[in-house]
């Protein structure tokens, strides 16, 4: 589904991703930790190609990932959900959610916004359809940047810290919508965050990053029982309180 | 009776104070138009300048580089009398002359002026909609990419339609000094305001009964195109400073 080969990373002389060797199957639920500045953003938007690795490959369905056909392979395969929500503040909360199936995907408008509607009620803001995002609280932007997310109808999900930029009474709401999206099979989750109640309830698998390498990964039994490296050890001791 | 008397017969002379009034009207088409087209040339600049930078198109990134920064640092006035001598002459019909009440001449000199001015406004609005571009956050980029735009529609579906909305005080604000700009015309054309008032105090004895100009003539018809200039801009100038206040944003609900 999602395969990096040998992916290196370099801004300028900093060098963020250092090989990094990842394969997500499909339906697959891999949450990233790993302490601030590790690389993980980096290796999360190499995978839409958000940031284009300075080396090695990345493959999307079998589909080799380059400049040139980023958008042809973010529109049919993947989306995305940012710490920072970046819904369009011009558009209303239902334009945003049919502006890429509507313009990308050439669905007939009523239809979109159909689909649209029932996006909206499953994240539970069937009733904010007509106002505008920044009216918004953080958590309910972040519900329909998700909702946002599933109206292209695309089988790969990636998030980053969805849960970072809320106030600590609205991360559970958002929780709650991917806890949910979760349980659906032939979805592909790629979740960054330091939610680790989330981590060890949604996993099928954790991967550990620091210093740009994948250090180590497993079911999160293991990461929460047996961690092996010493700096997991040392990350996950400082995290769980 | 007193020269300030006579020079006040002037501006009650209904035909004298329609040519002047018919001046306004042609400095307010003009700017108006001059910042109109100017925003359809600065934003193609403005993309050019900002996203033109892979290896096949970065030619049109420096080529928009230097017409912005050669019309920017150089005087307006300084292309008015290039283009008088450089600009092509435009040969109007005979019908539509008599529709602007302007000879042909004068309004192949007039075009040459406006051609200047846009060229000129161009090059200031590009900057102004190069900032909005710049204001924009990253992360709008981003989620369109994302979705799978390419950059075409991800500039002309999502971040121009806010480059646009948040740059709209700035470019009153242009309209007002472009009003101003157009003033320069009246050194080779006459048809704006200034041109015509400087025309009217030429051949002031004809309407205050003297035999020669008098300094009160020149007091009535400046003051005359200053209240005129003033009446327009001013409310331009409030309704910026209106939409410049910040909104009062809706409280959050949680
Ligand atoms: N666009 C960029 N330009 C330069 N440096 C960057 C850029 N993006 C990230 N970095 C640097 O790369 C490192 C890893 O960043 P990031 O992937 O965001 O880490 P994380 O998400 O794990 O906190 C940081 O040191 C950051 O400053
Ligand atoms: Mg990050």
């Amino acid at each position: 589904m999602i395969r990096l080969e040998n992916v290196h990373k370099s801004f300028g002389d900093l060098e963020v991703l250092k090989g990094i060797n990842l394969h997500v199957k499909e339906g697959e639920k891999v949450v990233i930790i790993g302490p601030s500045g590790s690389g993980k953003s980096t290796l999360i938007r190499c995978m839409n190609y958000l940031e284009e690795p300075t080396s090695g490959k990345v493959y999307i369905h079998n589909h080799l990932m380059s400049r040139s056909r980023r958008a042809f392979i973010n529109k049919i395969h993947s989306s995305m959900v940012f710490q920072q929500f970046n819904l369009y503040p011009h558009m209303t909360v239902l334009d945003n959610l049919t502006l890429a199936p509507v313009k990308l995907k050439k669905i007939p408008r009523k239809e979109a916004e159909q689909t649209a509607m029932g996006y909206l009620k499953r994240v539970g803001l069937e009733e904010k359809a007509h106002v505008y995002p920044t009216t918004l609280s953080g958590g309910q932007q972040q519900r329909i940047a998700i909702a946002r997310a599933l109206t292209m109808q695309n089988r790969i999900i990636f998030f980053d810290e969805p849960t970072s930029a809320l106030d600590p009474e609205m991360v559970q709401e958002v929780l709650d919508v991917m806890i949910e999206l979760s349980h659906e099979k032939n979805f592909t989750m790629v979740v960054v965050t330091h939610e680790m109640g989330f981590a060890r309830e949604v996993a099928d698998r954790i991967v550990f990053v620091d210093g740009g390498v994948i250090l180590e990964e497993g079911t999160p039994e293991h990461f929460f029982t047996n961690p092996q490296n010493e700096r997991t050890k040392a990350f996950l001791s400082k995290i769980i309180r | 009776m007193s020269e300030i008397q006579g020079s006040l017969k002037m501006i009650t002379n209904g035909s004298v104070l329609l040519y002047l009034i018919k001046g306004l009207g042609f400095t307010v088409v003009i700017a108006v138009f001059a910042v109109l087209l100017g925003l359809v040339i600065g934003t193609i600049l403005a993309l050019a300048r900002n996203y033109c930078t892979s290896k096949k198109t970065v030619i049109f990134k420096w080529l928009s580089t230097a017409y912005i920064e050669i019309f920017r640092n150089t005087p307006l006035m300084l292309w008015i009398f290039i283009g008088l001598v450089y600009f092509p002459s435009v040969n109007v019909s005979a019908g539509f002359s008599k529709a602007l009440g302007l000879s042909r001449t004068e309004i192949a000199l007039l075009i040459k002026g406006i051609i200047a001015l846009v060229l000129f406004t161009s090059s200031v609005i590009a900057e102004i909609v190069r900032g909005g571009l710049n204001s924009i956050p990253k992360g709008q980029f981003e989620a369109a990419y994302s979705q799978g735009f390419g950059i075409v529609r991800t500039l002309t579906l999502i971040v121009l339609p806010q480059t646009f909305r948040n740059i709209i005080p700035t470019l009153l604000s242009q309209v007002i000094t472009t009003v101003k700009d157009t003033s320069y015309i009246a050194n080779i054309a006459v048809a704006e305001l200034l041109g015509r008032t400087f025309q009217v105090i030429q051949i002031s004895p004809r309407y205050t009964g003297f035999t020669s100009q008098n300094v009160s003539d020149v007091f009535v018809l400046c003051g005359l195109a200053c209240v005129m200039y003033f009446a327009i801009n001013f409310t331009l100038s409030c309704i910026v400073r209106r939409l410049q206040k910040p909104k009062v944003r809706k409280p959050v609900s949680v």
